[in-house]
């Protein structure tokens, strides 16, 4: 079955949040003291550079199909791209930058950004090579780059790059280019954008129809060998690669589109990590029997929550969309039907960011509360026990992908919960192409469970989704699909994202969250968490809030002998 | 999909009280359509009258009562993954089940038979297009064609029952029209036509009672199919929505607790497989005994 | 025969014109698009998804895009699918062998045990066997193949562990013997519904042959029993048969849809569910057209093969 429990976002949000640390460095303008290469590997003894032994199949429910990677893609796109592309930095676990193709990574102290962060200047590796045996040089990223900003060209996404102006190639190991404005996340937007070879994709021939597109060629740690489509897609170690190891011989995509089947291959030993999407929160307890398994759940930035619509008259009211989250039984969701999996939130930033409210007002769950509001807002039981005034009905639909159960049994309690406070919901949920399309962007539900990233890049600013610049059924653009619209909001948001000084955005952010926490324009319910499992002797796994996949250090793994 | 698709060709008049009783005594003969026919209506009576004797509500959750194992305790066939009575839903699901298998057969009969008595009529270009039509149909296989009608439509009962009598109306028009084109040659229709009868009248009036007994066969064959079809389309993920349970629904929900509540999965399999071999079984009767032939054998 | 065959092949391809005229209305009408998995990236304007939308020609009218997806679908080109930017045939051709060998195996199974059952069936007609394999066969008709599916990898892959609960095969291991390991599931399933309907058909197709004059005149002149049967009797019940194959292929392909999507079997099926999901018009349509070209062809050699092989049919 095509599952799609990931909502909204899941094809979507092209950048999720970096870490404190990188933060702090970015948002000055220039960064300071990244760690180069001092980063992540903690586990005991690796092999020495060189040796490799046996695969890893990493098991995963969507299918992979885009392989240029700076085209359209989803979460499974990127796990793969990783492994046969490089950035200029990827970012670590921890945070930090970690160089790649670049030597280091530009700061104000070793020149590579000027004080105003306008000017950048990047030292490249030598002597890397393209998986075909062409040198890498600097021409290919000035073509990446400049693809990217190739309107004719369908790039996911253009943001921070297209600041970019002059680009000059100063050697095949140095380039230059000028900001147009300053623009704090796009560090961590290279950090995300893959090199592609020039002598490929620019020899000629629209760079859309190449036959790169499903035969890529890289610098990563691993090369292409085939693809079954349905089925697998196989990458071998590249024994030329500039970084470290890789220490297994071939990485194996395998295409599981049955969570259950997923699980149970995971189980059974068939596969030797289970990726995205991971176990269901209902197996977490059995999963973690499994012998000679690791299981972990990781934290991702996504939020859940019923959106509400609040273009809608019932929910202008305050009083209405308090009592709901008054009559919302968080706990027993997260307990029962999540099984403590996810983390319960207030707000709509991961507690990974730095820009993260802990100080928020706790949701309580109290049906006397929520009734005496409505009472007192005038919504009085009418026929059914249902709620109306003024000839209005507290009487509305909720949505979401249909199929994904877990969301479709919290759906079905909240109902009966709401139901207890005079309020009638029916459940009115799509199949993904129907539900995330036009019935979500233009404002055509009146409640949805979604899950979405708020803070766009390295940055906790959530202007795309909350200020009502954003609202695209109103200007065409943006992701406030809840049309929420709040002045003071817009002001803060607008103040932050020219600030430099951090410690004013910092404050700027926790007043956006108390306002929103107190306007409620969205019934936050928990932050995600993905159950993720290796095999035991499998070394090297490790959890990345950063990334949208965790096959982001595959290149180090390797089997314990 | 039954087997015998050679829906013996009836005959002339109308059936003649004795033949009627021939046929009756037939039927009543036929062990696995008796078998089919009274289980139907234990089922029948059984989704009808037993919710109100069930002491739950399909609809009530109880998040303290998940996953309760049938046969030990209140709920007679336990819970299910939200603390509802599995009794209740399987109840109250059949209800669903077969009220979407009866609508959708009725739509199915009704537009099978205007197409083919139509077709079958006329003949020529308007016959021509019309069966043409109908074996177009028929090169999609049926859950394609399901499929692709259900990305169209936003998941309910009553699109679901539509869908379902749009991929089963095909069959009926087929005998339909076979056995009209034969009628209408028949002295009676013939004469009929003579005496300035009007087309309409004849079609339905004179020619069409004389094709009941293979539309019943049809029909009866049609509510197996849409049952299953029903369940087809929720494991397929475009079923009925939640709270609202149908077998199909059910047991879509239920695939992903098959290790560790299997009941959940068995119990609504096994109602499908009871409910459509019944109407499958009854369907096969009444084909033996409404035939002719089969006395010969 | 060679206009009978000319003949059939035009009614075939208007049919098939017919088929992809439908096919192509009921797609593009259906809500949601290919572009909706786009329309929640991050500073995405409706004027990307109008270029977007324009880029793939989704903007023109119905009937336009029709006729140049049908004039094209002429030259061979049957478009590009949107969701890997590879040729749709290409795309079809990488799963069709997954597809025929799931049903090449059901069709085995259907021809050796459910033509079993149903000679005897017939031979022993009322006996004891032919009762219970008639009820097994309807009951087996009436179980939802899905659920069928499901219970079959509760008991032989959860419980027993004796099958793999799905999949084609492991990846790095593919060799003959467990390839045949996975495929016993699935055939499995698919075959119980082929079998159930080809015991049927082999069985009525029997008796009509049993009481043939010309049987009965052979037994009468003293020919041994078995003789009879092989000789006489079988031989010409199996004429039918043929046909019966050739119109079987739509069931077959539907059936095989379901298993595949039980058994994470990576074939049309799947790809079909795939793509409906994800609005992939171009490789729908051609799924589509596929399939329909498919079951003509059946219906196509059911007739020939049938004309070819009992001579006393008269060519209309």
């Amino acid at each position: 079955m095509p599952r799609h429990p990931d909502g909204p976002s899941k094809p979507a949000s092209g950048l999720i949040l970096p870490r404190r640390r990188f933060l702090q460095l970015a948002a000055a303008g220039a960064a300071a003291t990244a760690l180069p290469g001092s980063a992540a590997w903690a586990q005991g003894a690796r092999p020495p550079k060189g040796t490799r032994k046996g695969q890893v199949v990493v098991g995963i429910s969507q299918e992979p199909t885009v392989f240029n990677p700076l085209r359209a893609r989803i979460e499974v796109d990127e796990g793969v791209h990783m492994n046969l592309f490089s950035p200029l930095w990827s970012i670590d676990a921890k945070g930090n930058l970690v160089p790649q193709l670049a030597t280091e990574i530009p700061t104000v102290e070793n020149g590579g950004v000027s004080a105003d962060g306008l000017q950048w200047r990047i030292k490249l590796r030598p002597g890397v090579t393209w998986h075909d045996g062409a040198p890498f040089s600097a021409e290919d990223v000035k073509y990446t780059l400049d693809l990217i900003n190739d309107t004719s060209f369908p790039a996911m996404l253009r943001s921070g790059h297209n600041l970019v102006r002059d680009i000059k190639i100063v050697s095949p190991t140095e380039i230059t280019w000028r900001m147009e404005t300053f623009f704090a996340p796009y560090f961590s937007v290279l950090a995300w954008t893959y090199i592609v070879p020039k002598h490929i994709l620019g020899a000629g021939g629209d760079p859309k129809d190449s036959p790169f597109n499903n035969k890529p060629v890289g610098t990563g740690p691993f090369k292409w060998v085939e693809r079954r489509p349905g089925d697998h897609i196989v990458l071998e170690a590249n024994d030329k690669f500039y970084g470290e190891g890789p220490f297994i011989e071939k990485l194996i995509f395998k295409y599981i589109p049955d969570l259950t089947v997923l699980k149970t291959q995971f189980q059974t030993g068939a596969i030797d990590h289970i990726g995205l999407q991971g176990i269901t929160a209902d197996n977490y307890d059995e999963a973690k029997k499994y012998a000679g398994r690791k299981v972990t759940a990781a934290p991702l930035p996504f939020i859940e929550a019923i959106v509400l619509n609040n273009e809608r008259p019932y929910f202008k009211e305050l009083a209405v969309r308090q009592a709901l989250y008054y009559g919302m039984d968080k706990a027993t969701i997260i307990k029962d039907i999540f099984y403590d999996v996810p983390r319960p939130t207030e707000t709509y930033l991961p507690q990974e960011s730095w820009g993260y409210n802990p100080n928020l007002p706790k949701h309580s769950y109290d049906v006397a509360r929520a009734k005496k509001l409505l009472d007192d807002a005038g919504w009085k039981p009418g026929a059914g026990g249902v709620r109306e005034k003024n000839g209005m009905k507290l009487d509305f639909t909720t949505s979401t992908t249909a199929g994904n159960h877990l969301r479709e049994q919290t759906q079905q309690f909240l109902q009966q919960g709401w139901q207890q406070i005079g309020v009638k919901v029916t459940i009115k949920n799509f199949p993904p192409a129907v539900m995330w399309g036009d019935f979500w962007r233009k404002g055509q539900f009146d409640t949805a469970m979604a899950g979405s990233v708020y803070s766009v890049g390295s940055d906790p600013d959530p202007s795309e989704r909350l200020s009502s610049a954003s609202i695209s059924a109103k200007t065409g653009t943006g992701q406030n699909t809840s049309q929420y619209s709040n002045a003071e909001v817009d002001a803060l948001l607008k103040a932050s994202q020219n600030e430099v000084d951090r410690a004013k955005r910092k404050a700027n952010y926790f007043k956006v969250q108390e306002m929103v926490r107190a306007d409620l324009p969205l019934l936050p319910i928990y932050q995600w968490s993905m159950i993720e499992g290796v095999k035991s002797g499998l070394v090297g796994y490790e959890p990345n809030v950063n990334y949208r996949s965790n096959c982001w250090n595959i290149n180090t793994w390797y089997w314990a002998s | 999909m039954t087997a015998d698709t050679a829906i013996a060709a009836h005959g002339g008049q109308t059936l003649r009280r004795s033949t009627r009783y021939r046929t009756l005594r037939r039927f009543t003969r036929h062990r696995l359509a008796m078998f089919g026919l009274v289980v139907i209506l234990l089922l029948v009576l059984a989704c009808a009258v037993g919710p109100s004797l069930v002491p739950f509500d399909q609809f009530q959750l109880n998040m303290r009562a998940r996953f309760r194992e049938p046969f030990a305790g209140a709920h007679l066939l336990g819970t299910d993954e939200l603390g509802r009575d599995m009794l209740a839903r399987l109840l109250m699901a059949g209800r669903i089940s077969l009220t979407i298998g009866f609508c959708a057969m009725v739509i199915a009969v009704t537009v099978g038979t205007v197409v083919g008595t139509v077709a079958g009529f006329y003949g020529g270009a308007i016959g021509t297009v019309l069966m043409r039509f109908v074996d177009a149909v028929l090169c999609f296989p049926t859950i394609f064609l399901l499929l692709t009608l259900a990305a169209l439509v936003s998941p309910g009962i009553v699109t679901i029952t539509l869908i379902i009598a749009l991929t089963a109306w095909m069959e009926v028009a087929r005998v339909v029209q076979g056995q009209i084109r034969a009628l209408r040659e028949r002295d009676f229709a013939v004469a009929a036509e003579a005496m300035g009868a009007p087309d309409r009248w004849i079609m339905f009036k004179e020619l069409l009672p004389n094709a009941v007994a293979p539309i019943v066969v049809a029909a009866t064959l049609i509510i197996a199919r849409a049952i299953l079809l029903e369940s087809y389309v929720s494991y397929l993920g475009y079923g009925i929505q939640p709270p609202v349970a149908s077998w199909g629904n059910m047991l879509e929900k239920a695939q992903q607790y098959l290790t560790t509540a299997p009941w959940l999965a068995l119990l609504p399999g096994l109602m499908i497989t009871l409910a459509v071999s019944s109407f499958n079984f009854l369907g096969d009767g009444l084909r033996d005994a409404l035939d002719p032939r089969s006395e010969l054998s | 025969m060679s206009g009978f065959l000319l003949r059939r092949l035009a009614q075939s391809i208007v049919l098939l014109w017919i088929v992809s005229m439908i096919g192509f209305a009921l797609l593009h009408l259906t809500p949601g698009g290919p572009l909706s998995q786009f329309t929640n990236t991050p500073g995405m304007t409706d004027e990307d998804l109008q270029r977007l939308t324009a880029q793939m020609g989704l903007d023109r009218p119905l009937p336009v895009q029709y006729l140049e997806w049908f004039g094209r679908l002429l030259t061979g080109d049957w478009g590009r699918s949107y969701r890997d930017d590879t040729p749709v045939l290409l795309v079809i051709g990488s799963r069709l062998g997954a597809t025929l060998q799931l049903m090449v195996t059901a069709t085995l199974i259907a021809v050796l045990v459910g033509g079993f059952i149903g000679v005897v069936g017939a031979v022993r007609r009322y006996s004891f066997f032919d009762q219970l394999v008639t009820v097994g066969a309807m009951i087996a008709l009436s179980i939802p193949t899905f659920w069928f599916g499901l219970m079959v990898i509760y008991v032989f892959s959860v419980k027993l562990g004796w099958l793999p609960p799905g999949n084609i095969s492991p990846v790095g291991n593919e060799s003959l013997i467990v390839f045949l390991h996975h495929l016993i599931g699935p055939s499995m399933v698919l075959g119980l519904v082929t079998t159930a309907i080809w015991s049927r058909f082999m069985r009525s197709s029997m008796l009509d042959v049993i009481n043939q004059d010309y049987v009965r005149t052979a037994r009468a002149k003293g020919v041994s029993e078995r003789i009879v049967l092989v000789r006489h009797v079988l031989r010409n019940a199996l004429l039918p048969m043929i046909t019966i194959a050739g119109l079987e292929v739509p069931t077959l392909l539907s059936g095989a849809l379901v298993t595949e999507t039980v058994f994470t079997w990576p074939g049309m099926g799947r790809l079909f569910l795939d793509s409906i999901g994800y609005r992939d018009y171009p490789v729908v349509m051609g799924l589509l057209t596929f399939t329909a070209i498919l079951v003509i062809i059946g219906n196509l050699l059911a007739d020939v093969l049938y004309v070819v092989a009992d001579p006393r049919i008269r060519l209309q």
